[in-house]
């Protein structure tokens, strides 16, 4: 009896196997929960996009429910979401942006700060201008402690600056109703 | 109509292969000698119609018949005509159908060749094969069809082939691939016919030798190709990136490695039967697995098809019946098995079972890197990846252990050993390898620790291996004597140094190459591991279906002109993609290797530099590999097996037994 569980070790390690592989299959492998999630931000001190005489850090965003939106001029699938984030705007959410610049590479030289302005201000002039304020992340290293994969990407921070929701890709009205819309209501009521 | 003809030829493959699955067992548990006679010549129908099948597709693809989804969706008016052929597997329905013309091949392969084989055994061999078929054509007629059409409103032009598959390497690639995966079936049908039957001797391992080494040559050709491609085609210099779906061909290369040296054993000194069979269901059950991953979408890699739950589905449910049921008549049958020869710790059946033990180890590791990050996520524990550095690490650990023994195994005897007489030559082996290595590490400028080690372990098995030559031969080597080696003989020999030499290529340059990212102007000149290379210009040039920027690059060493690289980019006009093709000067010790990026406003142009050294050998020891494979196939005691009747050649078998 002993040797028939010996030789059907196999068989039950493959069943298993067999059972991840089928629940595998009904899930986006590209999909990463954030292990931010029900943290505090990690800390920043970044200076504005357009203006480098101001600062901010965690504090600047406490108080209010925000997004943070990673983007970037060089970003398609941004200037679809543009529009959207106006529009949620104008609905009374907060949007901050994080400004990734792709071009600052230092194999192949620095992109001037002050075209990466003109840029700015042509595409938010052109699609709409969802954004309190902008912070550029230089050498894209905050971008590095939240995780960030690519452009765009959206958190959800609460009141008191924690991280509630990380959102890869672009975000419009489908994902917003049924990802962020009841956690952001919610959190405006605390 | 061709295609309907095509579509038709598929339907009855099927139903030859339904009738071959149950015909032939059916002849051979009841004694039906007119039933398993039937067994061949439904194993030729099968083949012929799955030709024919896959004959009207490449027609569909030569003649442009857009009015074909497949075809659509993977060719283009443009496309030359080379690849139009070689478009037929280049997407998913019809990469199948490639898989199942393999299965036909191998199939009536086995057919042809097995006339020593006993009728019920070949029977029920034919029948297993006919089983995974069944599943197979069910799957591509129902799941992925590639003849369906696209009526009435067909575009008038393709989507065009992925640019990506353009390329020399991409034509042979899949093929020789899945001629390793479906290869090993073969070895898989062998197994659980011998299971069924309860015949379990050593006889079965004897038979299914030469398949199995058939199938690993092709898998080792297969993966040396795609190796190769990856390096000329994706523009970054790399030979090996642990993507899954490279592991996914990786897992059942290392099983059949094992399966191949258990065989070995089992056929020789009738041990570890129940271990041999649960191999060769493993080799052929991660092909399998190698083939969801690919086809599914359940991972991220780079490899995959558009990925649909419905076919993964189908794979799957293919998947837990072929394996499942063969794990459990492996359970109830397995225990009924038992080992009669007897050996010692320090004996060559040993040093096999640590072969097959660490190569179990790393098909582990390969399979636990490569599922981890589903699993972990589907506990709700998070998303983790799993990257180069832990396959590095952990195969830098098990390839010590595997090579020492790569080193004493083929020295020592069967059944007992004493180490002493072993003691001299391994010392000697030792201190001709690690003074070779510290040497070729000087000749580079800087020593890494991890190369050093490398080349030793390369050297160890030169050396061991020429050692091992001469212990056979006697003390006067002449070239007679040489020649009287069995060919399978030498098959192990040229294995064994592949493995060495690609071993040497692996150690080498993925620790002594150097690569620079640079931005350069026209006739600006960059040093770069003592060679110069000098910018020329980007001129622009156009092929059959794509527009391409070609820079040009002079390389000087020592002032000396060495030569003219020309580094291409391609625009695909009709999917919109850009490819690189990167300029290489290959060379035994080095290859000099350039890829073009983007330009920037002020005219200037991204390049990567990368001086590989040694990079080369990786393949050259592959193929060799897959040479050592042919060879052993080719041996004379597997033809003679062809010809004599089999109560002589059981005699025979019984002989090599006793003597060996």
């Amino acid at each position: 009896m002993k040797k028939v569980a010996v030789f059907a070790l196999p068989l039950g390690v493959f069943l298993l196997a067999a059972v991840f592989l089928w629940r595998g299959l009904y899930s986006n492998p590209a999909e990463r929960r954030s292990s931010l999630i029900d943290k505090p931000l990690p800390n920043f001190n970044l200076v504005d996009v357009m203006n480098e005489s101001i600062r901010y850090t965690p504090e600047s965003l406490l108080g209010d429910v925000n997004l943070i939106n990673v983007w970037g001029t060089w970003c398609q699938t941004c200037a679809v979401e543009l529009p959207f984030l106006t529009k949620l705007k104008e609905q009374g959410v907060g949007v901050v942006g994080l400004y990734h610049e792709l071009d600052d590479d230092p194999s192949f030289g620095i992109k001037p700060i002050t075209n990466i302005r003109e840029e700015v201000a042509v595409m938010l002039n052109n699609l709409g201008n969802p954004y309190k304020f902008n912070m550029l992340d230089v050498n894209r290293a905050y971008s590095f402690d939240l995780g960030v994969t690519g452009a765009p990407e959206t958190f959800l921070i609460d009141k008191k600056g924690y991280v509630r929701l990380h959102h890869i890709g672009d975000l419009n009205q489908r994902v917003w109703q049924s990802k962020f819309a009841r956690l952001y209501n919610e959190l405006e009521a605390e | 109509m061709i295609v309907e003809l095509g579509h038709f030829s598929l339907l009855l493959a099927l139903l030859l292969s339904m009738l071959l699955a149950v015909y032939s067992i059916w002849g051979a548990q009841t004694g039906n000698i007119t039933l398993m006679e039937t067994a061949k010549p439904l194993a030729f129908g099968v083949f012929l119609f799955t030709a024919v099948s896959y004959g009207c597709l490449t027609y569909a693809f030569v003649t442009n018949d857009f009015s074909l989804i497949y075809v659509a969706s993977n060719s283009n008016s443009q496309l030359p005509i080379h690849y139009r052929v070689t478009a037929v597997w280049g997407g998913h329905e019809g990469s199948f159908l490639l898989w199942l013309l393999m299965s036909s091949v191998w199939t009536t392969a086995v057919a042809v060749f097995s006339r020593g084989i006993p009728l019920p055994m070949v029977s029920r061999v034919l029948s297993v094969l006919g089983m995974i078929a069944i599943g197979f054509y069910l799957y591509v007629l129902i799941a992925s069809n590639p003849f369906e059409r696209l009526l009435p409103f067909y575009p008038v032009d393709g989507r065009d082939l992925n640019p990506l598959l353009q390329d020399f390497g991409m034509i042979i690639h899949p093929p020789l691939l899945y001629m390793g995966y479906v290869g090993f079936s073969v070895a898989f049908a062998f197994a659980v016919a011998a299971l069924i039957s309860g015949q379990l001797d050593s006889t079965w391992a004897r038979w299914s030798r030469p398949w199995t080494i058939a199938a690993w040559s092709f898998l080792t050709v297969g993966i040396a190709l795609g190796s190769w491609w990856a390096y000329n085609e994706l523009g970054w210099g790399g030979w090996w990136f642990w993507d899954p779906v490279e592991n996914a061909s990786f897992m059942p290369w290392l099983a059949g490695t094992a399966l191949m040296h258990s065989l070995a054993v089992t056929e020789k000194r009738k041990l570890f039967k129940a271990w041999t069979v649960l191999l060769a269901i493993t080799a052929f059950s991660l092909s399998l697995l190698g083939t969801f991953l690919v086809r599914s979408g359940v991972i991220v890699s780079v490899h995959s098809f558009a990925s649909d739950p419905q076919r993964g589905l189908f794979i799957l449910g293919l998947l837990v019946l072929v394996v499942g049921a063969s794990l459990l008549l492996f359970a109830l049958r397995a225990p009924e098995l038992r080992s009669s020869g007897r050996y010692q710790l320090m004996s060559r059946e040993v040093m096999l079972v640590g072969n097959n033990i660490l190569l179990s180890a790393a098909t582990l590791v390969v399979l636990l890197g490569t599922l981890l990050p589903l699993i972990h996520k589907e506990l709700g524990l998070g998303s983790i990846s799993v990257g180069q550095p832990f396959f590095n690490q952990m195969f830098t650990y098990l390839i010590i252990p595997f090579v020492f023994l790569m080193g004493v195994g083929p020295l020592s005897r069967w059944k007992k050993q004493s180490p002493a007489t072993l003691k001299n030559q391994l010392l000697a082996a030792f201190f001709v390898a690690i003074s070779c290595a510290l040497l070729i590490s000087f000749s580079f400028d800087q020593i890494a620790y991890i190369a050093v080690l490398g080349a030793t372990l390369s050297i160890w098995i030169l050396v061991s291996t020429i050692q091992e030559i001469k212990q056979r031969l006697g003390n006067n080597i002449s070239v007679v004597k040489l020649a009287d080696l069995t060919r399978s003989h030498w098959g192990m020999v040229l294995g064994h140094v592949g493995f060495a030499i690609a071993l040497m290529g692996i150690a080498l340059t993925s620790n002594y190459s150097e690569q620079k990212d640079v931005r350069m102007a026209p006739n600006e000149k960059v040093e770069l591991a003592g060679y110069e290379f000098e910018f020329l210009g980007v001129t622009s040039a156009n092929g059959p279906n794509y527009s391409a920027s070609l820079g040009r690059l002079n390389v000087y060493k020592q002032g000396e002109l060495q030569v003219n690289l020309t580094a291409e980019k391609r625009f695909y006009p009709v999917q919109r993609t850009v490819m690189t093709e990167a300029g290489i000067d290959a060379g035994i010790t080095r290859d000099l290797y350039v890829a073009i990026g983007e330009q920037f406003s002020n005219g200037d142009w991204a390049l990567r530099l990368y001086v590989k050294p040694f990079v080369r050998w990786i393949w050259a020891g592959a193929f060799l590999m897959a040479f050592g494979g042919i060879l052993s196939i080719a041996d004379k005691r597997y033809r003679i097996a062809k010809h004599s009747s089999t109560a002589v050649r059981q005699k025979e078998a019984q002989a090599v037994g006793v003597t060996q």
